[in-house]
């Protein structure tokens, strides 16, 4: 069995690491992310619902190799209207046994049926290079609380390393405290987030 | 002229009437004036196995998904006075029923919302 599987097994219903970096007071939020370039299993603590840190276990498919990060997210800006919200936050990690590290933005405005996310990381590696993205999507249809969600998007993103820039459809589901986003692409794969809050 | 004031008149003491009117009797507007509007068939289920109970109807803006929503359920739900929480997103309300003897502060909740990431910006009580 694939360690992808076993992680994915593990963590059935689990959640999305560009979706909702910070929790509510006092959350806890456990996430699996798999791309092309990296796997990673991340948990962060949310003592405010301004800001969370964590520890995020890194397998890099890119250098071939594994690293342990401490990160730090704070809400920049926030605001709330009767139909929409929109968030900018602030993200960094660090890895105390390399000098590896990354920084960047994260962004997102969504109303129940609309979602426009986008961010930007700077990472310092073997090799320096930075990753950015752009997600839409749209629900299609509005589900009450405690139903089961769907979302339908698009996501572009591009980073500096193989500079290619790839566009590829992402289904996001979730229910309760669970969140499921995938996406595929021919060229690069399975994008897969998985997210749990509690 | 005479008749645009009369119309005037008319309209203030028309909105005068609906900002003061009885609580306790109609619930569907707000302190400020705006229409309670919830959703009829959900809140009689909400209703359901309540009695001596009052409930607070808050306006909460930024509601706008269930995962980002999670927070206050679970955050009122500690409070051993909160019998019942429930989320309307359709209509950016949160609806808690607290024990009858409960002295529902405003700023409380506002703060237990804001904890959660969104802004609690009205409210009404309707005892039941």
């Amino acid at each position: 069995m694939g360690m992808t599987l076993k992680i994915l097994i593990v963590t059935l219903f689990f959640n999305a690491v560009e979706a909702r970096p910070i929790s509510y007071s006092g959350g806890h939020t456990i996430m699996h992310f798999s791309d092309s370039m990296k796997e990673s299993l991340y948990y962060h603590y949310s003592p405010s619902y301004k800001y969370s840190f964590g520890i995020e276990n890194l397998n890099d498919k890119v250098f071939s190799k594994s690293d342990s990060y401490l990160r730090f997210t704070y809400l920049l800006n926030r605001k709330n209207k009767k139909e929409s919200q929109r968030n900018l936050y602030f993200q960094s990690a660090f890895s105390p046994n390399d000098s590896n590290n990354f920084y960047g933005v994260h962004g997102d405005w969504e109303t129940r049926r609309l979602f426009v996310g986008f961010g930007y990381k700077k990472i310092e590696n073997i090799i320096d290079y930075d990753d950015k993205f752009i997600q839409l999507g749209i629900a299609p249809y509005l589900g009450n609380y405690g139903d089961f969600h769907t979302w339908l998007m698009v996501k572009t993103k591009k980073n500096s390393l193989n500079k290619k820039q790839i566009t590829y459809p992402v289904v996001k589901f979730f229910k309760g405290n669970a969140l499921l986003e995938l996406g595929y692409d021919k060229k690069t794969d399975w994008d897969i987030h998985l997210m749990y809050r509690f | 002229m005479i008749r645009l004031l009369f119309i005037l008149l008319m309209s203030v003491n028309f909105i005068y009437s609906d900002e003061n009117h009885d609580h306790s009797h109609h619930h569907d507007v707000y302190v400020q004036g705006e229409k309670l509007e919830v959703d009829q068939e959900r809140f009689k289920t909400f209703l359901n196995g309540l009695s001596d109970s009052q409930v607070a109807v808050i306006n909460v803006n930024g509601m706008v998904c269930d995962f980002c929503a999670r927070g206050i359920e679970r955050t009122f739900a500690r409070d051993k006075t909160v019998k019942k929480v429930d989320v309307d997103l359709e209509r950016g309300k949160v609806l808690i029923a607290y024990i009858k003897d409960k002295e529902i502060n405003f700023e409380d909740i506002k703060n237990k919302i804001l904890a959660n990431g969104q802004n609690a910006i009205d409210f009404t009580i309707i005892k039941i």
